[in-house]
């Protein structure tokens, strides 16, 4: 009996009317009825400074808004630009829409888009997500362009960060991959990115859209498995970028969920690949000269510290089957240092780290229970962080997650014999 | 008085089924007509001179009425230096030695008005040539009568900012003459100075020409450069309130004298701008529309009918009594004046690559080499031309599918003799060939020996004779000339269609404007139980149900469907 189509019929009929295109920009959407009016314009604008020969679509891929997005993506009249006696783009921008009736979900929506990438013989698409607010033209046109022209297969966006926002990818997300992977990509995790169409109709061929870990964060996912393929990757800065207040992120157990999971999976799923990768070797960067890091104000460490020593307590057990006697002591040890001096050094965080890959790939326990217990080390380290770096300049900050990711390359010998020993 | 007999009206012919509908108004003939474009230099040779003349283009009618067109533009023909192609006359009432004599013109505007066949000519209103007499006494001394009938300056400093329109050879709007010691207006070439219509009396001589060839029995003129007729300080000197009165005062006597007598605007502006031409319905008849002409070919390349659609979207109502004049080329370059620059810049790339293929703010190449001698864009273009609202305009050879020359210089690499067979000059003199007005076109492609009339009219699958059968089929169908236009959106953008309706009589076009197959879905709900007939094959398509209506094109196909309530 044949499989059913993830595709619906309409969505079909929609994809036949546009016909074969040379750019794709793809808007996964879920109650942003509020701004993905401001996000489609950006986007229009972009294709017509920017490509205004290239056949494009603009698809919004909605998880089921009870907000009406889907109406506002297609009832958004284009924007006419004034002295060109009323004409606008060369060609039509296509837009067109679908709708995917499970949970929302990234991977789900992404799919779509790879589909549509694939069907539409798409040379370069993007994806942006409607809830950053400052989502410019050309930041549409930095994500495509680099695909479009350079030849490039993904492309990661790169943001100014404030000096304390983003550490999850700082402090664990980039350093491990650029390590385990062997790609100095910053931003792996991200809600916009570019790619090409031979990346696209790779991912779709796949089948693994009903991993928890590509429903969750499939760019990731996408962005390792163009590395592991030999396509060419790179990154463009895009600035600073603030997102709607409306739009919720995860806390930090979803987050650490999501993303170390996401992670972790890509590791079982690539292990042939990065096993063998002994380098990290920069990536094209495009953009202006740029500074990463920005002054700004440290999070409240407010119940972090506490949070840690109880959940140490706590999870004693979990622990214990998750990491070696040796590190399991080191953190027990340091979760009784006082709050003050307490530091949670790069040389055990990457260990720590090693060792939860290694029992995530042993499938020690649950694997959903083993990510979960990293969140309150991740505290742990995120306090120390804090505690270190809370007047430490941005450049001294960027020269730190240097001396981490070397860290993190320096150990991972030390992975692998983890990840290969029987127990 | 007239020297020729008014031709018949043009719907006295047979008219096939529908087209029962007679013109009540016999006067509007211009919104029925098909025109044919022609230089009398270019079609046919009587004498061995070399040169086209009114005697060959006599002998060639029945060639025009096969065609199907029931009108001919002649391009000027008037004595002149030939410095611009004729556009510079020196002599507006008479006919140049080379083309024959002012009978031959008659006999020839008789032989066409016997075939049904109106015929209009070209009155450059705007200037004459430098070797008029008028401009020649005007020169003569600042005292002279005729002074006044030119704009005069002693600086060049009047009417600044006003654009150049010959921007590849001209630096100023303005020209020292040294026999008078002052500056004259020119707004095209230096050699062809502007009348003063400021001054009544050019006005009248004006008018007086225009007699002089109503009364001979022309059905109309095409008048040049019209936006330009008037100046005034601190404007751009285009499309004056001036100028319109001008027009209003020359329709008005044309009415009261002349009844069913057309003028046909030359005024290359956006169509906003053109529609002050049509008046209240009481200065011209008919008028190009510029801007369409090359979004249809940007439409083509584009795969995308964006650019059509946004063009006649702006595009104004007119009065009852006026009639947009559509066309795909003509004499000129294929102007890129009335497009962004974005699009000017597309379109060189796109059809213009070689620098030699482009002069002025245009493309100077014909139909066929445009579309790589693709029969299929050829006629999908052709098809779009006499399916859309307007009356269309054929240029001479593009039914053939005739090539240029694009390194004869200025645009006379689309003015090359007429390829009538595979012979000596391909049938157009007996002339030696190194005395033709112009090389043929002889390569291996587009040469006569090719590319003629005579073998396509062996052949009922020529693209002269697909011509003749799109051209019949349009004329069976009043619906083409003078129905309303209502685009269809579908959303397969790569599909341009229309339905076109007056009265009872409906037509639907569908137009692939891509290289590749289409599906595409058109909602048909208002026509539904309806059957489309296809109207080249006469053959019956499923009829308009609920469903949206189903169709599949090849690459650059078109139909056209009588839709029919049975």
């Amino acid at each position: 009996m044949a499989e059913e189509s993830f595709l619906a019929d309409d969505f079909i009929r929609q994809l036949m009317s546009v016909g074969e295109v040379d750019l794709l920009v793809g808007i996964p959407s879920y109650n942003n009825a509020s701004t993905i009016a401001q996000a489609l314009h950006s986007v229009e604008e972009s294709l017509r400074q920017n490509f205004v020969r290239e056949r494009a679509v603009i698809l919004n891929v909605d998880g089921g808004s009870g907000d009406e997005t889907r109406q506002v993506f297609e009832q958004t009249s284009e924007r006419r630009e004034a002295g060109h006696k009323g004409l606008t783009s060369l060609r039509t921008i296509h837009r067109i829409s679908c709708m995917y009736d499970r949970s929302p979900s990234q991977g789900v929506a992404l799919r779509s888009v790879v589909a549509a990438a694939d069907l539409l013989r798409a040379r370069a698409c993007a994806v942006i997500s409607p809830a950053t607010t400052n989502l410019t033209p050309s930041w549409i046109a930095n994500l495509l362009r680099p695909v479009y022209r350079e030849g490039l297969d993904f492309v990661a966006p790169l943001y100014v960060r404030s000096r304390f926002q983003g550490l999850l990818a700082r402090d664990l997300l980039y350093p491990m991959s650029r390590a385990v992977f062997g790609q100095r990509i910053r931003e792996l995790y991200s809600d916009e990115w570019g790619f090409s169409g031979r990346l696209a109709s790779q991912c779709l061929e796949q089948d693994v859209w009903r991993e928890e870990a590509v429903r969750t964060r499939p760019e990731a996912w996408m962005g390792i498995l163009a590395g592991s393929t030999g396509l060419k990757c790179g990154q463009y800065f895009l600035g600073p970028k603030t997102v709607s207040p409306s739009a919720t992120g995860p806390d930090i157990v979803d987050a650490i969920r999501q993303t170390v999971g996401n992670f972790f999976w890509c590791m079982e799923t690539n292990q042939p690949y990065w096993m063998s990768r002994s380098n990290s070797p920069s990536v094209s960067t495009f953009g202006p000269e740029h500074e990463l890091s920005a002054d700004g104000i440290p999070p409240s460490q407010e119940k972090m510290f506490e949070l840690f020593r109880s959940g140490v307590n706590e999870l004693e057990p979990i622990l214990a089957s998750i990491l070696t006697p040796d590190t399991h002591a080191q953190i027990k040890a340091i979760a009784l240092s006082d709050r003050a001096k307490f530091r949670f050094a790069a040389e055990l965080w990457v260990k720590t780290l090693y060792e939860f890959a290694a029992s995530y790939h042993r499938a020690v326990l649950n694997r959903d229970h083993l990510v979960q217990a990293l969140v309150p080390l991740y505290r742990g380290r995120v306090y120390s962080f804090l505690l270190e770096h809370a007047n430490s300049s941005a450049e001294a900050m960027e020269a730190q997650s240097e001396i981490l990711c070397q860290e993190f390359e320096r150990q991972k010998p030390y992975l692998l014999e983890r990840w290969t020993a029987k127990s | 008085m007239q020297d020729s007999p008014t031709p018949p009206s043009i719907v006295s012919q047979p008219q096939p089924e529908s087209s029962a509908l007679l013109l009540q108004d016999e006067n509007l003939w211009y919104k029925d007509a098909v025109m044919y474009q022609l230089h009398v230099r270019t079609f046919c040779d009587s004498n061995a001179d070399g040169i086209g003349d009114f005697r060959g283009l006599t002998s060639k009618l029945d060639y025009l009425q096969e065609l199907g067109i029931n009108a001919i533009w002649v391009l000027p023909f008037y004595p002149s230096p030939l410095r611009d192609d004729g556009y510079d006359i020196a002599d507006y009432t008479s006919v140049h030695p080379s083309y024959g004599t002012l009978q031959d013109f008659k006999d020839f505007l008789a032989a066409a008005h016997n075939r049904r066949i109106r015929v209009i000519t070209e009155m450059v209103v705007n200037h004459t040539s430098d070797q008029h007499p008028w401009f020649q006494e005007a020169r003569s001394s600042r005292e002279n009568p005729k002074r006044d009938w030119y704009v005069w300056s002693d600086t060049d400093n009047r009417y600044q900012g006003v654009r150049i329109i010959f921007v590849d050879t001209e630096m100023s709007n303005w020209s020292w003459d040294p026999i008078s010691k002052s500056y004259y207006w020119h707004r095209f070439f230096n050699h062809q100075p502007d009348l003063n219509y400021d001054n009544p009396a050019v006005r009248e001589a004006m008018w007086k020409v225009m007699k002089f060839w109503l009364d001979i029995g022309v059905d109309g003129f095409r008048l040049d450069a019209v936006p330009y007729l008037i100046e005034r300080d601190g404007t751009s000197c285009e499309n004056l309130p001036e100028t319109h009165e001008i027009i209003r005062d020359f329709r008005k006597r044309i009415d009261l004298a002349y009844p069913g007598k057309m003028l046909l605007a030359e005024a290359n502006q956006w169509p906003a701008d053109v529609r002050s031409y049509f008046g209240n319905g009481d200065e011209f008849h008919m008028a190009f529309h510029f801007p369409l002409m090359p979004r249809m070919f940007m439409a083509v390349k584009l795969e995308d009918r964006k650019p059509i659609i946004e063009i006649l979207e702006q595009t104004p109502q007119i009065p009852e009594n006026c009639q947009w004049c559509i066309f795909l080329r003509n004499h000129d370059e294929l102007t890129l004046e009335m497009v962004t620059d974005i699009e000017r810049d597309y379109m060189y790339d796109e059809y213009a690559v070689d620098k030699a293929m482009r002069i002025n703010l245009g493309i100077r190449r014909r139909l066929a080499p445009m579309m790589e001698n693709d029969r299929r864009r050829v006629e999908l273009l052709t098809g779009m031309l006499l399916s859309m609202p307007g009356t269309p305009i054929i240029y001479y050879g593009d039914e053939i599918g005739m090539g240029d020359n694009v390194y004869l210089g200025d645009r006379n690499g689309v003015r090359t003799p007429m390829q009538w067979n595979g012979g000596w000059n391909a049938g157009f003199s007996a002339a030696d060939p190194e005395r033709l007005y112009s090389p043929l076109i002889s390569n291996p492609v587009y040469g006569y020996q090719a590319i003629n009339v005579d073998s396509q009219r062996r052949s009922a699958h020529s693209l002269l004779s697909w011509t003749k059968s799109v051209i019949q089929t349009r004329n069976a169908f009043r619906v083409f000339s003078r129905g309303s236009i209502e685009f269809l959106n579908p959303s397969n953008h790569r599909v341009l269609a229309y339905v076109r309706r007056l009265g009872e009589e409906k037509v639907l076009i569908v137009n692939n404007l891509s290289s590749s197959a289409q599906a595409v879905e058109l909602n048909l709900q208002m026509y539904k139980r309806h059957i489309p007939i296809e109207m080249f094959g006469r053959n019956l398509f499923p009829r308009i149900g609920d469903l949206p209506y189903l169709l599949t094109l090849g690459p650059y196909q078109f139909y056209w469907f009588r839709l029919r309530r049975i």
